[in-house]
């Protein structure tokens, strides 16, 4: 205290104690440690020392040692760390094609999207499309060539391949290349050049789920083998005999996003387009049906003849007087068909998926009547996605058992599991003396060959398409190989002696054969760059020599086909497995049956009627015995089969899928996830007919009988009617959790949504000022494809948990489709209802959390915090919805290759927590960051969520609700949208759109729902 | 008017007993060494404690995925223990605290194990409501506390955390309230006790208890407080309990009628539990002297008004499903009744509400071998209960989609056959080292009766 300074005391105590305070306070902080001014003594240095030294030593105590990682020395222009880029391809999940988008991330791809921009998928992509990323990150893919067993290099294979060959064209043997339908144009002409150097060499092409008997049937009508290019959106009238068009048939995505068009009932006009399904058993397109006719395998092609010769006498044809089989169903239905099909001349459509090119023949002949020819099919500019000719492949099966096959290749293609006798062919492949195989994986096929070239997947290389004549899409790759693995447009040519890459034949190809077909006048360079960066061009069909319609060729059916009066059985392509190619992939696996809900299995499906005539529940096992071939099956009953069916889906039972042997958490009490036969279901394929040049996709001559044994099958959905249990019925009729509506009714004013009034308890001090986020789903354009599902695993990084999990109900899906039925067993309709989080605005979930791990956002979310969840399940039990999922184990990323399709943007969830829908909020942030730094406001639509983005029908729209101009606000002022529980006052942010049944439900006038 | 009631009353204490003896014959049971059946008994808990343990180590490590629960059945096994346990804890203090205020004099001879039931069950229950949690070592986190987490605080409105707090307020009230009773008791073997370890604990734990006129004044007013603080706890804490599933959204869990409900529940199994218990006891220890068959009986009583409340209960949810119009609400009690639990609805019926009317009749009442087989089956009917409302009303909701069924796997089997080697390796630690019966207020019973009788005579 210096004396130059003036004194103010600041109490009286103070004065008078005068300087004695200020020693006295010295005195009590003398124990500071760091004093200001006095000299550090032995206890300040040892402090300070220690306090440094303590220091010193936290600051190595780092977590981890910083490994640097420097992912790029030169910077690719427009690839920032951390944001997510999209390269325009095709996708390599069936012959289809779909235009894609594949998400990358710092330089991997991580999803796939539909191309909204792709003239025949329109955005959309399947489940299969959705899950076939996890096949470029599959462990299973062979890294290098085999050459007879033993891991090679490319060189030796080569040298080897190419003296063999050397030998066989000397010798003059005969050179065939197997392959599915090639969707390249560029590999297709490659393999061409390939053959052309041998005396005595083919291309023979064979599709796992045929059309052939489509092109044959043309070839006779039209005098071209060519596979129509159908229109679904154009037509009013839609007549199916057994084509499964949105599940399986062809190209699903394509027909569901045109079906889905054709029954616009909001659009402008109004479209509701009328679809009869004849059947044989449920499938996914029989479930949308307007009218559903179950028939057995054999009258369905008599209903198909006797309808033929309704519309020739309507349109005064003499060409088919008479039907030739037996009439199978009511005079007034076909006459009624009829009718309808005539009314909508130009405008209607009949499609067959019946084996046969006779049955065929009678469906051209009734397009061709109706003049659905050039305006619901369109030959002139046809479909390329099914090219097989199951004649060639008979030949060449022949061909193979007699041993006359010098070399034999094989690209995307597993004969011996997908062929019937393909024990039998497995042993002639062993004896081919060249015998290479193009496939990835070693399946049932591949060990056999000398040779294995592994091809890469889709996403690895360039390669090109043309699904439909006049639209040619280029596949550029979205990562460098991960493998050795070669394309099998650069294996062809390397045989041919031309050793460029994939890049430049694929290039060199367009230059010259798609270039000259093109419209506009720029340059091929900018022409290329605009085509990959689209991701298609435009271009003009190739022309087609088709001739008009040739009546010669349409014959009466031959009457031999009469029922033997046992049980058929139908072999069928689920959506979710539709071909055994995806059989590594344990997304797909999970995926329940849009329809049976059933995971990890095949089965033998049986009408309720006949399990109870044969005394069989669910789940006991049975024998299917025809002509010596023999499986063993879980029963799974399904109402609306036809009674006199068995059916069973194909493409189970592969060698790859005993890969799932370690699926699921490991505890005391797990079961395993494969079946008894060390694999996933088994494979029906033996029980395929191979004759008269066609795939005969049903028997009637299968014996079924009970083995006593039982396996319980794994599915998600143990009740599926909306009406309770009859002794448990309190009354009241079905839930109306689903709800209906008839045209009519949307015609007399039903049209706008009636507000309804609402009794509130709670304050309303929530108010949603900014953007408030909400979904509507149009129950009456989703086809229950499941796409969805795939979409939002895949997005939001949901684990697989194995058959046992799926059993004990905790399969991990943040979206499922519920699927009830409704009326007699014997005839059910169906109905589809994609559930996930409501969002509710008053959540039944929030108020109960302990630890406040769910919370509302003020933009309407409901928001799950993973990291504060001490797992106590309240949640779950409280949600009236049950969407939340719980992750009971600590499920398995321990493939680490496949964790490379782990979304960064969401976080992996640990064991012990519960997770679920977060209407993709990283998509939601990311959306609006972009705008933010662009500096304008978010544009409706700019935010799709992964369910969205794919749904091939456009049933599910999300935006803000705040904005009456955006299309979900739009769609909520919707005469059909209900909320699901509204009158628990939950206030849900999802609205459904009502079902549109063509017919007029007794229900609707109160109302009411039909379940 | 006293005496005239007096009079017409059997004695509560048997055999005309002195203060030495009954000092005697409550400690001796301590001091001898324990006998063959005690043995047995704590063995044979100990394994269940040790099975228990093992099975609840391997399920934390592991996974709450090891019990049977799923998307739909988000609780069973667990919580099913974790109220029954709750329940059975309920006895304790209703007899202690509630009785005592009531001058129920007969409530001496049990009081002291009821409430070490009391603790050992509450013990039971809150091992659940943590081993249940998906991440129990995040447990803490539902308790307010100071942390860095930000302005990271609980939800005040879950009544899971109304349940932690509900529970530790009534654990530590109930081992105050039964800490307090026991101090005299304790003064007693100190004084007995000789030099060691034995007698220094007794002192320290008998607070310097010298018997005065003072300190028995205080201890009365203190133990009178005490009383009067446990009391609203015994309707609180089910109460609390039950609104774990009244507030939920769910039908057969959003009722009004819980909380009465689950308090009548609670303490009529506490009371099969406290007459299973004294019996066992009665027996082992030849307490029959202090334990007699009008004690069993007045309790029986108890168990039958209890029975009744409960079956009214189960009737008014009915009759309330029925008249609210709600099919839901219709559907859950027609699912509980004949769906594919209906075996445990009828178990729970049979249990709670038919076989308990047998007590009706004086001769099984007196009877303690029937008494104890009922207090057995009423017991398993009060758990059956808890299971009903929760696996019921949760595998069968609104959306048919939904519906599930349960299965409790070995794991959660051997959870609650762990729960009850707890609660018994405790019981019979807490009848070797403490005196089962308050000695300081029989006696006081006993003073009682003794100046009655002179005063007849």
């Amino acid at each position: 205290m210096s004396a130059d300074y003036k004194k103010y005391w600041r109490s009286l105590e103070e004065y008078e104690a005068g300087d004695a305070l200020d020693e006295q306070a010295a005195e009590e902080f003398a124990d500071t440690p760091l004093r200001e001014g006095a000299e550090p003594g032995r206890r300040e240095f040892l402090l300070a020392a220690g306090f440094t030294l303590a220091g010193a030593a936290l600051t190595g105590c780092g977590r981890a040692p910083v490994e640097k990682a420097i992912p790029l020395l030169r910077q690719p222009e427009g690839i920032l760390p951390g944001r997510s880029y999209y390269y325009a391809t095709v996708c390599g999940g069936c012959s289809a094609s779909c235009g894609l988008l594949a998400k990358g991330r710092d330089g991997r791809p991580i999803k796939l999207e539909g191309n909204p921009e792709h003239p025949v998928s329109r955005g959309g992509l399947c489940a299969v499309g959705q899950a076939s990323i996890l096949g470029l990150y599959d462990s299973l893919r062979l890294q290098q060539p085999m050459a007879r067993g033993k891991s090679a290099s490319w060189r030796e294979v080569d040298e080897e391949i190419a003296k063999t060959l050397d030998g066989i064209r000397k010798e003059k043997r005969t050179v065939r290349v197997l392959t599915q339908t090639v969707a390249s144009p560029a590999l297709n002409s490659q393999i061409r050049g390939f053959l052309k150097g041998f005396p005595d060499a083919r291309h023979v092409v064979y599709d796992v789920l045929s059309a052939s008997p489509i092109l044959d049937a043309h070839r006779q009508t039209h005098g071209a083998r060519v596979l129509p290019r159908y229109l679904f959106q154009k037509a009013n009238v839609i007549a199916s005999f057994d084509a499964d068009f949105l599940g399986t048939w062809i190209s699903p995505v394509e027909y569901t996003s045109g079906y889905s068009e054709a029954r616009a009932v909001e659009a402008t006009p109004p479209r509701s387009a009328w679809h009869v399904q004849f059947e044989s058993r449920m499938s996914l397109t029989g479930t949308k049906a307007d009218r559903r006719i179950k028939l057995a395998p054999e009258q369905i092609p008599a209903a198909l003849e006797h309808l033929a010769v309704r519309v020739a006498r309507k349109a005064g044809s003499p060409v088919l007087p008479a039907a030739g089989s037996p009439v199978p169903l009511p005079d007034e239905v076909l006459d009624e068909l009829a009718n309808r099909l005539w009314e909508a001349r130009g405008r209607s459509l009949v499609v067959c998926g019946l084996p046969g090119a006779e049955a065929q023949v009678l469906c051209n002949f009734v397009n061709h009547l109706l003049g659905n020819y050039g305006a619901t099919l369109d030959i002139a500019a046809p479909s390329y996605q099914k090219q097989g000719d199951d004649r060639e492949l008979t030949a060449l099966v022949d061909e193979i058992n007699a041993g006359k096959v010098g070399a034999l290749f094989l690209h995307g293609v597993n004969p011996v599991a997908d062929l019937p006798g393909g024990e039998e062919l497995a042993k002639s492949l062993a004896r081919i003396p060249l015998l290479v195989s193009l496939s990835p994986r070693l399946d049932e096929t591949s060990p056999l060959a000398r040779f294995v070239c592994p091809e890469c997947d889709p996403l690895e290389t360039w390669g090109d398409a043309e699904p439909v004549a006049g639209v040619t899409a280029i596949s550029q790759p979205a990562i460098r190989p991960l493998g050795q693995a070669r394309p099998a447009i650069e294996s062809f040519a390397r045989w041919s002696g031309n050793g460029a890459s994939a890049h430049e034949l694929v290039r060199s190809f367009w230059q010259e054969s798609v270039y000259p077909r093109q419209a506009g006048q720029e340059a091929f360079e900018a022409f290329w760059k605009k085509s990959v960066e689209a991701g298609f061009a435009r271009v003009r069909p190739q022309p087609m020599a088709v001739k008009p319609f040739d009546v010669q060729a349409v014959k009466p059916m031959s009457a031999g086909r009469s029922s033997t009066g046992k049980l058929a059985l139908v072999l069928y392509p689920t959506p979710a497995m539709p071909d055994g190619r995806h059989a590594y992939n344990p997304w797909l696996h999970e995926l329940p049956d849009p329809i049976t809900k059933a995971t990890w299995d095949n089965y033998a499906s049986l009408a309720p009627a006949t399990a109870g005539r044969m005394a069989l529940q669910d789940g006991d096992v049975v024998r299917l015995l025809i002509s010596g071939n023999a499986i063993e099956l879980p029963v799974l009953i399904q109402p609306g089969q036809h009674e006199k069916v068995v059916a069973v889906a194909l493409a189970y039972g592969r060698t790859v899928s005993a890969r799932f042997a370690n699926t699921g958490p490991k505890w005391l009490e797990q079961r395993p996830t494969p079946g008894p036969n060390g694999m996933i279901g088994a494979n029906a394929a033996p029980f395929l007919l191979l004759k008269d040049g066609s795939v005969r996709y049903w028997r009637d001559d299968v014996k079924v009988t009970a083995t006593g044994k039982r396996r319980p099958l794994a599915v998600t959905q143990a009740y599926s009617s909306l009406t309770v249990p009859k002794n448990l019925d309190p009354g009241g009729g079905p839930r109306p959790i689903v709800q209906e509506t008839t045209l009519e009714a949307l015609g007399t004013g039903g049209a706008k949504h009636e507000s309804e009034p609402v009794m509130e308890l709670w304050p309303d001090d929530h108010p949603f000022t900014g953007h408030r986020w909400a979904m509507t789903i149009d129950l009456n354009a989703c086809t229950g494809c499941s796409a969805c599902v795939i979409a939002c695993q895949v997005e939001n990084n949901v684990p697989v948990t194995g058959r046992d999990e799926v059993m004990r109900n905790r399969q991990m899906h943040w979206i499922r489709i519920d699927r009830y039925y409704s009326g007699p067993p014997s005839d059910v309709e169906v109905a589809h209802q994609p559930m996930m989080c409501q969002h509710c605005e008053h959540a039944p979930c929030e108020t109960v959390c302990p630890v406040l791990a769910t919370v509302h956002s003020s933009e309407g979310l409901n928001q799950q915090i993973y990291n504060r969840c001490v797992g106590t399940r309240y949640c779950e039990n409280n949600c009236p919805y049950k969407v939340r999922r719980f992750n009971w184990f600590e499920y398995s990323r321990d493939d680490r290759l496949a964790n490379l399709t782990l979304n960064p943007d969401v976080t992996v969830r640990s064991r012990g927590v519960m997770e679920k829908c977060s209407f993709c909020v990283q998509r939601i942030q990311d959306a609006k960051a972009e705008a933010k730094l662009q500096n304008r406001a978010l544009r409706d639509g700019e935010i799709q969520t992964a369910c969205q983005q794919t749904c091939p029908a456009r049933a599910i729209v999300f935006g803000d609700v705040n904005d009456p101009r955006s299309k979900v606000a739009q769609r909520m002022n919707s005469g059909r949208r209900y909320r699901v529980l509204e009158e628990i006052n939950t206030r849900p942010s999802v609205g459904y759109l009502k079902i549109v049944r063509a017919k007029k439900t007794d229900t609707d006038k109160e109302g009411g729902a039909r379940g | 008017m006293a005496e005239v009631q007096a009079v017409s009353r059997p004695p509560l204490i048997l055999g005309d007993k002195s203060l030495t003896q009954i000092t005697s014959d409550i400690c001796s049971a301590m001091l001898r060494r324990p006998g063959a059946l005690w043995w047995i008994g704590f063995l044979f808990s100990l394994t269940l404690l040790a099975i228990g343990a093992t099975v609840v180590t391997y399920q934390v490590a592991t996974g709450i995925g090891t019990w049977g629960l799923n998307n739909s059945v988000g609780w069973a096994f667990g919580i099913t223990n974790f109220v029954f346990w709750i329940g059975i804890g309920h006895a304790g203090t209703l007899i202690s605290a509630i009785l005592f205020l009531f001058r129920q004099r007969w409530r001496t001879s049990v009081n002291r194990s009821a409430e070490a039931m009391t603790l050992f069950a509450v013990m039971c229950a809150g091992v659940f409501p943590l081993i249940h949690m998906g991440r129990p070592w995040m447990g803490y986190w539902i308790f307010p506390y100071p942390n860095f987490r930000g302005p990271l605080w609980m939800n005040f409105r879950s009544p899971l955390a109304w349940d932690a707090f509900a529970i530790s307020t009534y654990f530590l009230i109930s081992l105050t309230f039964w800490y307090v009773g026991l101090i005299p008791d304790l003064a007693t073997i100190r004084d007995r006790a000789g030099a060691g370890l034995r007698r220094r604990l007794f002192a320290f734990f008998s607070l310097g208890w010298n018997g005065s006129f003072r300190t028995w004044q205080r201890y009365e007013i203190v133990y009178t407080l005490l009383a009067g603080l446990a009391t609203p706890l015994v309707v609180s804490v089910h109460t609390i309990v039950s609104w774990d599933f009244a507030t939920a959204v769910i039908p057969g869990w959003h009722a009004t009628i819980f909380p009465p409900y689950f308090v009548a529940g609670a303490i009529f199994s506490g009371m099969a539990m406290v007459l299973t218990l004294m019996i066992v006891a009665r027996t082992v220890m030849h307490l029959e002297n202090y334990i007699t068959v009008r004690h069993v009986e007045v309790m029986c009583k108890l168990v039958i008004l209890n029975s009744s409340i409960v079956a009214l209960a189960y009737g008014t949810e009915f009759f309330m499903a029925q008249y609210s119009g709600n099919p839901y609400e219709q559907f859950v009690f027609l699912n509980r009744a004949f769906g594919p639990f209906a075996f445990a609805y009828w178990t729970m019926v049979s249990c709670n509400v038919l076989i308990p009317q047998l007590l009706w009749f004086k001769r099984i009442r007196t009877n303690i071998a029937v008494v104890f087989v009922l207090s057995l089956l009423i017991n398993v009917g009060m758990w059956f209960e808890r299971f009903v409302i929760i696996v019921t009303s949760l595998h069968r909701d609104f959306l048919p989609s939904n519906w599930a069924s349960y299965r409790p796997t070995t794991i959660e089997v051997a959870t609650l056959v762990g729960s009850f080697g707890l609660f018994f390796t405790c019981f019979l630690i807490f009848c070797r080292i403490l005196p089962m019966i308050a000695m300081a207020e029989v006696k006081g019973v006993v003073a009682h009766e003794r100046a009655q009788r002179r005063n007849r005579k």
